[in-house]
């Protein structure tokens, strides 16, 4: 099982990005969905012994739930021309995102003796943190970021993937470094246009 | 017909969100279940619980160099012991150490006939990443150990992009001594497209049917863990053994159910030693590695603890080159340490030292009798069987 669901993770990743790329928006619907279902069958079959889906899971490993909702949503929004997650749900996302990855990826590398990604095994204390944030979430209606810990959770509890460890079901670099790059380019949109808004007022 | 208004959008809101939190309550109930249901970790397996013959009490030294018929670079052995008594070791090999047609081979070793079986290709890249379905740019270091069902786990690292500090780990299991494998799947130890998680050392088992693997990280920082897998060969849980920048290639001597001893290679400033770590819980902590007095080049060692006898460990005993190989002996589970036996050196060997003698493997069967197995030069694999009765005239 966690073979397809691998390759499948990757495949809805490359055609998001590529989707994205094309700008498939701006494309007439009907062209919308025969790029995307002949870009899904190009990521999937074989050339050689592997997909293309295959040779960036040889790169990546298996995509985090951050990272499927993401492409699934990018994917969405390039076929019908709509954006499927507001920003605001966005930004509270990649908040908590890049929270997880300052947390988890410095002491992966090994510079303590605290190895963060060890919690992710199996600890009482991580999930009960990871509990009140998604409650915290439900109560402000970040509704995104709710949806991807129980897609985490649940493929977790199934063991959907080959990793045994929660927090590779919850972030990877690829989420943390979009997040990142994501919330730097809003910042500075949004103090932007503050001082645009104080220039007008001035 | 009816249109949906606000007040319909607000009840489907209203909807999702109620849905939403019974997801959550599902979601969390299962990793709450997982938790509360996982079966308690169990402690080691000591030596001297693993039935072993009465050695022979005639001294027994035998050296030979394995099979290697198309003069591959080779290097890195492992063995495990099989059936009557025979030995199964496994190493990679290639045109040279990174190259793209690496593979892993194997051998048996008769003790009765003292003879090694002509080698052949247990996994090569492109059965790998086919079974895999991943893309691999090379293999490396395999090792092999034996599970509480008696069945064999391979262990071997491959890459995808860049040098080893971008291996990742993976396994396959066989069910008849080796003979035929399962397919080889993905063992995930790292947060960083698991990448940069190496072996070397032996595997171990715990009490509760848990293997232990020792595991090691280079990329960026070069540090041990201790990996514990299920059944299934998932990573359940891990250890940190070190941090920071200069220790790896671990392996770990349990003595007890409680007690264990790792060594390490450092790869830190001069002096130049073997690291150690120890634990008393089980391998729950450790302690921090500390120096020992044995000088090692930053190259990768090999430890055993005999059933009623000393702790060994094979080490190229220098601080500049891997020119000699050397078994040191400690009665008193690595406090104390003097050099038994010099295999390979300027004292054991007439020609002139330029080959390069590595990554030895130690392991005793079920005979009582050791078994050493290193790098030879990259050219051969070499086999040194020896027993007790031997070891001790050597004191």
């Amino acid at each position: 099982m966690s073979a397809i669901v691998g390759l499948l993770g990757c495949g809805v990743l490359i055609v998001a990005v590529v989707a994205t790329l094309l700008r498939l928006q701006r494309f007439p619907p009907s062209a919308r969905i025969t790029v995307m279902l002949a870009g899904a069958f190009a990521v999937f079959a074989t050339f050689g012994d592997l997909s293309a889906a295959a040779y960036v899971r040889g790169v990546t490993g298996d995509l985090s739930a951050t990272t499927l909702v993401l492409a699934g949503a990018a994917c969405v929004a390039r076929l019908t021309g709509r954006a499927v997650i507001e920003s605001r749900e966005l930004r509270a996302l990649f908040f908590l995102v890049v929270a997880a990855a300052a947390f988890l990826y410095p002491f992966a590398l090994g510079w303590t003796r605290f190895d963060s990604y060890a919690l992710g095994y199996g600890s009482i204390e991580f999930v009960s943190v990871l509990l009140l944030v998604t409650l915290a979430a439900w109560r402000l209606r970040r509704n995104v970021v709710v949806l991807v810990v129980v897609v985490a959770a649940l493929a977790y509890c199934i063991g959907a993937y080959e990793s045994r460890n929660l927090w590779d079901y919850l972030i990877d670099p690829l989420a943390a470094l979009y997040a990142l790059v994501w919330l730097l380019a809003d910042a500075r949109r949004r103090s932007r246009e503050v001082a645009a808004a104080r220039a007008g007022t001035a | 017909m009816t249109v949906a208004g606000p007040g319909a959008a607000a009840v489907a809101a209203g909807w999702l969100r109620r849905a939403l939190l019974v997801a959550v309550a599902l979601a969390f109930g299962g990793l709450y279940y997982r938790l509360f249901a996982a079966p308690a970790l169990g402690g080691f397996v000591p030596p001297q619980a693993i039935p072993r013959a009465a050695p022979s009490t005639a001294p027994l030294y035998r050296p030979q160099l394995l099979p290697n018929s198309a003069e591959r670079s080779v290097h890195s052995a492992t063995a495990a012991e099989i059936s009557d008594g025979r030995l199964r070791a496994f190493w990679y090999g290639g045109s040279r150490e990174g190259a793209a047609d690496v593979a892993i081979y194997t051998s048996v070793y008769s003790p009765v006939e003292g003879t090694w079986s002509p080698e052949h290709a247990v996994v090569t890249r492109e059965s790998a990443q086919r079974h895999l379905q991943r893309y691999l740019r090379k293999l490396g270091n395999p090792v092999v150990g034996r599970d509480r069902d008696g069945r064999l786990w391979l262990f071997f690292v491959s890459v995808t992009i860049g040098g080893w500090g971008g291996s990742a780990i993976n396994l396959m299991v066989s069910e008849d001594e080796g003979e035929t494998w399962s397919v080889p799947r993905r063992l995930i130890a790292s947060p960083f497209f698991n990448i940069s998680t190496l072996v070397r050392g032996a595997p171990f088992l715990f009490t509760d049917g848990t293997i232990g693997l020792p595991v090691y990280h280079e990329m960026v920082g070069k540090f041990g863990e201790l990996l514990r897998l299920d059944a299934g060969g998932h990573a359940i849980r891990k250890t940190r053994l070190s941090w920071g920048r200069t220790s790896l290639q671990p392996v770990i001597v349990p003595r007890s159910e409680t007690e264990a001893v790792g060594f390490m290679r450092y790869a830190g400033d001069p002096p130049k030693r073997v690291l150690m770590v120890r634990t008393a819980d089980g391998g729950a902590t450790w302690t921090p590695p500390v120096k020992t007095g044995l000088p090692n080049p930053d190259a990768a060692v090999g430890s055993v603890l005999l059933a009623n006898g000393p702790l060994l460990l094979a080490l190229n005993h220098a601080q500049e080159n891997r020119e000699s190989l050397s078994l040191a002996s400690s009665t008193d589970f690595g406090k104390t340490w003097r050099i038994a036996h010099e295999f390979e050196g300027e004292s054991s060997s007439p020609q002139p030292l330029m080959r390069e003698f590595s990554y030895p493997w130690i392991m005793q069967d079920g005979a009582g009798d050791v078994h050493l197995l290193y790098t030879w030069g990259r050219t051969r694999i070499k086999h040194v069987h020896f027993n007790p009765a031997w070891l001790a005239d050597r004191r």
